[in-house]
């Protein structure tokens, strides 16, 4: 078939206007009227404020755009405002979701007018490709109106540069006398959508009321389920490792017979001696596990099982799995270890969040990750999303019948949203938050003022959260009492979505979780699936996957001390350095992988694509020049700046054993002084063979992480070095190039050092294409549970500090 | 100070030798032997784009026969993570199913551009494009990309990726000698498909 370019038929009105210019007398006046309005326009749209306001992935290509490579100071929009009533343009840049929708709006409420919201990327746009996960809205432009859309995943920063020349020639062309701003009246309502058992806009309450009664809509879709159908198995023999055997076996000697039997790779231990059974494993002087790295809970169809990973620091290796098996599946519990694991504090509400597993004697049994009267718990594969098509991925529905229907259209809602049988959107109201009142005081001469503590609510829209997070922080005065983080604001469904994707497709997902360091998160996944495929992965590769690896965590790094030099009040600059050399290491992604921050570049077996030599060239230059020069650059700059030693030696303390208690990670963890890495503790891939040294702090404060990153930036060039010299030719993947991957049943926890920590995959295969269980053990959100603590009477200032320090990442906080 | 001034020189010294805004300078500008790093002045002067860069995919044909390459097998609507490809077969008029679309349909708000569709394709049907250039007023409709508006002619292609498009055509090459060969004691060799 031949596509013929069709010459644009001229439209009938077009015709008309056309007519009228010939034969309409213009007068001086419209003249007049026309090159005022030029001026005006001109001046409008030259001079754009856009808020400081960004959701997810595309905010960093939204910063790149900010930063000096694209420079969006030559269009006049270089002023980003952290207060929406100073900005007129909302860049709406990443995944919205259904707990952030209501600030969106109140945002946009505040912002002035005229005002103009860009929808970047698909996320915003529609949904993209988390459109089917149940937080998500699936398109912004639903709640707010939208001006211009970027298409991309994300758009590149020239993109966005194209989209806001879209929209300055979209105020070029208006009319002063025709704006609804300029006309007068009032500008079309948007009232804030309000959240129940799931979000519902106000607009929306009578359809809501019939599509409710009338009983469509995806109850019924789901009802319609087809049949399993008999999937062919892979089965390898699991061998149960020697030191579970003996484990179990000491176990049952002293609490008797039964209490614990090796199954698999793990230790089943009976739920009701849980707590002395663990209390056992961590307090016996040869056992000592002492640091729990992971938490997370298994729906089967008789029962659930909630899994824990347990090692000892010191001794490294890998992690001693046991779980506890719960046959209640109507109402599950589980006692709780924050007791003996506090770092079990929000990986447990999590479970309780995403699983609704009960745990007896935790000290805030809370949702975490959604809100308070959020119906259901969306990890139980009996959850079915609004958007619910099929049980696994690939559809069917897409070949070879696919005619294309927008997932909307079924729902009768046309949103990705769904409510219990009995939800009456009129008389229902919101479990209320309670907050202390401060009762007015007489003041009589020679008494002192009573200060009350009160509650300031920073985020989840804060220029220094790093995304959408939020910290309700109790204050006297101005010094921190209490300080609870709330999270989930960018809750993208990462693992349901995931147990539905095939084992490949989940790898472009990965890179969306820390998306600073999409390679790390790759190399995470790749190591998990490739434990239980049995995978051995080609020397070449291997070097690469090390190459890559490394020079993601530089610039990462350099931008988590970038950005923690903005927390600390040096707005921008040190990040505009920081953001520099990333440019240029993004380039060599690029090159290589085909994308700047979504590599997805790393196969189970190998890598996509191999290095050319062009490719070779640029990392040589980066590693032997640039990048050393950086990093000293960085050094030379801050380490002995006075400002940044007042302001970040002594705070945020982390004691060495509250930071192993606390399950914390990376750079968090070794700036408390425990020399714990995964490269050294649980080698993986090649990092037995380089030379590298860990650095860790002394004092366990703000500066110590720093000094760590910064010193970590050093060893990761001096791997880089070894590798560069030594990579050799050959292979690049270890099989052919697969795009239907089968696993064999079983289970694995694979885990890498990312930049931020431990990033765990536990991952359950029934033997199909598709993983049962995908859960991501994230260093950021484990990490956040020592905030808290470290705030305790500091000041508020210091607080964005002490998070900054920590370098949280929503994408993968919140997943 | 001194990196303002040495900035400023260089500026000069492009200016002065008209090379502003063009490639071989912009080579020049953003490689990593540069200090620091130069703005790009988008839109007259654009970033150099990597053969391997994806945006969002697209579809090929051959300009001169006007074949199309896609054969409706689904391999990409199967391995696309987010679902996003939906693909009709053709029928002819006794309703077998023949080798090709008569549909093909990609939500572009859907679509992560991870580059798995032509990862796999094994026909070489679907590549990934390189243009960027694409925002507009409006996405219900303009962004539901069907069949028309995916297809793009294999020069378009040959020109955004002329490595790829090389290996490929020395592989398509040798695949055809291969048969030929098998081919020659038959008395004519199928007609290649373009």
């Amino acid at each position: 078939m031949v596509v013929e370019v069709k010459t644009p038929q001229r439209s009938e009105e077009e015709r008309i206007e056309e007519l009228v210019k010939r034969s309409a007398w213009v007068t001086p006046w419209d003249k007049l009227l026309e090159w005022i309005q030029s001026v005006y326009n001109w001046g409008r749209k030259s001079s754009l404020w856009p808020m400081q306001f960004g959701l997810a992935c595309c905010a960093m290509e939204m910063i790149a755009t900010a930063a000096s490579r694209y420079d969006i100071a030559r269009f006049g929009a270089e002023v980003f405002r952290g207060s929406p009533r100073q900005a007129d343009v909302m860049i709406v840049a990443g995944t919205v979701t259904k707990k952030m929708m209501p600030p969106i709006v109140r945002l946009y409420h505040q912002m002035a007018e005229p005002k103009y919201v860009i929808s970047m990327g698909a996320c915003a746009t529609g949904g993209g490709p988390f459109k089917e996960g149940y937080n998500v809205v699936s398109g912004v432009d639903e709640y707010i109106p939208v001006d211009v859309y970027v298409p991309g995943c994300p758009p590149t920063p020239q993109a966005l540069l194209h989209g806001l020349m879209s929209l300055q020639k979209k105020i070029e062309g208006q009319s002063l006398p025709d704006l609804p701003w300029y006309r007068g009246g009032p500008s079309p309502e948007v009232p804030i959508p309000v959240l129940g058992p799931d979000i519902f806009d106000l607009r929306q309450i009578k359809e809501i009321k019939a599509g409710v009664q009338s009983a469509r809509g995806p109850q019924a879709a789901e009802a319609a389920g087809e049949e399993k159908k008999a999937e062919r198995k892979l089965v390898v023999e699991i061998v149960t490792p020697q030191p579970t055997i003996d484990l179990a076996n000491r176990l049952s000697q002293v609490f008797g017979e039964g209490i614990a039997t090796a199954e698999k790779v793990a230790l089943l231990i009976d739920g009701d001696r849980l707590v002395d059974v663990a209390r056992y494993l961590r307090a016996e002087p040869d056992l000592r596990f002492d640091y729990l790295h992971n938490l997370t809970s298994v729906d089967f169809p008789e029962h659930f099982e909630v899994v824990y990973h347990v090692s000892n620091l010191d001794r490294g290796g890998e992690p001693v799995e046991f779980k506890v098996r719960v046959t209640d599946k109507q109402n599950p519990e589980v006692p709780s270890l924050v007791e003996l694991w506090p770092g079990a504090n929000f990986q447990e509400r999590e479970v309780w969040d995403l699983m609704g597993i009960r745990f007896r004697g935790h000290p805030n049994l809370k949702r975490i990750l959604l809100w308070e009267g959020f119906h259901g718990h969306p990890m139980r594969k009996d959850y079915k999303e609004p958007y619910y098509e099929e049980e696994k991925k690939p559809y069917d529905m897409r070949w070879p019948e696919g005619v294309h229907v927008r997932i909307e259209d079924r729902v009768p809602w046309k949103r990705n949203v769904k409510y219990p049988q009995d939800f009456d959107p009129q008389t229902w109201r919101p479990p209320e938050e309670t907050l202390p009142v401060v009762e007015a005081q007489e003041l009589r001469p020679g008494m002192e003022l009573q200060t009350d503590q009160f509650i300031v609510n920073m985020g989840p829209q804060h220029p220094s959260t790093h995304g959408v997070f939020r910290m309700k922080v109790t204050l006297d005065g101005e010094t921190v009492v209490n300080l609870e983080p709330i999270m989930g604001y960018l809750h993208r469904n990462h693992e349901k979505i995931g147990e539905r994707n095939a084992w490949l497709m989940n790898m472009p997902y990965t890179d969306r979780l820390d998306y600073l360091a999409s390679m790390n998160n790759n190399f995470g996944y790749a190591i998990a699936v490739e434990k239980m495929l049995g995978l051995k992965v080609p020397e070449r590769a291997e070097h690469i996957r090390v190459i890559m690896a490394e020079l993601s965590r530089i610039q990462r790094h350099m931008l988590g001390i970038g950005f923690l030099l903005n927390d600390l009040g040096a707005l921008f600059t040190p990040a505009l350095y920081a953001l520099e050399e990333r440019e240029l290491v993004l380039d060599l992604f690029e090159m290589v992988s085909g994308a700047r921050i979504m590599c997805n570049y790393f196969r189970f077996g190998g890598v996509a694509y191999d290095m050319s030599e062009e490719a070779l060239k640029f990392t040589q230059q980066l590693v032997y020049e640039r990048l050393p020069r950086a990093v000293d650059e960085l050094d030379r700059y801050l380490t002995d700046n006075e400002i940044m030693l007042a302001r970040t030696r002594g705070v945020g303390v982390l004691p060495r054993q509250m930071a192993i208690d606390y399950s914390t990670a990376g750079p968090v963890l070794r700036g408390s002084g425990v020399r714990y890495d995964v490269r050294r503790g649980e080698p993986y891939s090649i990092y037995d063979r380089f030379e590298f040294d860990i650095p860790i702090g002394t004092q366990g404060d703000v500066y110590d992480r720093y000094l760590v990153r910064l010193q970590e930036m050093r060893q990761s060039l001096r791997i880089l070095n070894q590798a560069l010299q030594q990579l050799p030719t050959g292979e690049i993947l270890a099989k052919k190039k697969l795009w239907q991957v089968r696993v064999p049943e079983g289970e694995a926890y694979g885990r890498v050092e990312n930049p931020q920590g431990e990033l765990g995959f536990y991952l359950v295969s029934e033997g199909g294409p598709n993983p049962y269980r995908y859960h991501v053990r994230s260093p950021g959100f484990v990490n956040l549970t020592a905030l808290g603590e470290m705030c305790q009477g500091h000041k508020v200032a210091d607080v964005v500090g002490i998070l900054g320090s920590i370098d949280i990442v929503l994408g993968e906080v919140d997943r | 100070m001194a990196h303002f001034i040495r900035s400023y020189l260089g500026d000069l010294k492009m200016r002065g030798l008209g090379r502003r805004y063009r490639p071989d300078a912009a080579a020049v500008r953003q490689s990593p032997q540069e200090r620091g790093i130069f703005t790009v002045q988008y839109p007259e002067e654009k970033l150099a784009i990597p053969e391997r860069f994806r945006y969002l995919p697209f579809l090929l044909y051959e300009p001169d026969t006007g074949y199309e390459r896609c054969t409706a097998c689904g391999i990409c609507a199967k391995v696309c993570p987010p679902q996003c490809i939906w693909i009709v077969q053709a029928k002819d008029e006794n309703g077998k199913a023949l080798p090709k679309a008569s549909e093909f349909y990609i939500d572009m708000s859907i679509c992560m551009s991870c580059g798995f569709c032509a990862e796999f394709c094994p026909f070489d049907a679907i590549k990934m494009d390189h243009d960027y250039e694409l925002s507009g007023y409006e996405r219900r409709e303009s962004w539901i990309y069907d069949y028309p508006k995916l297809l793009k002619p294999t020069t378009y292609y040959a020109q955004i990726h002329p490595l790829d498009w090389a290996a490929e055509e020395e592989e398509r090459r040798r695949k055809e000698e291969a048969r030929a060969k098998r081919a020659a004691p038959a008395p004519a060799a199928p007609p290649s498909p373009g």
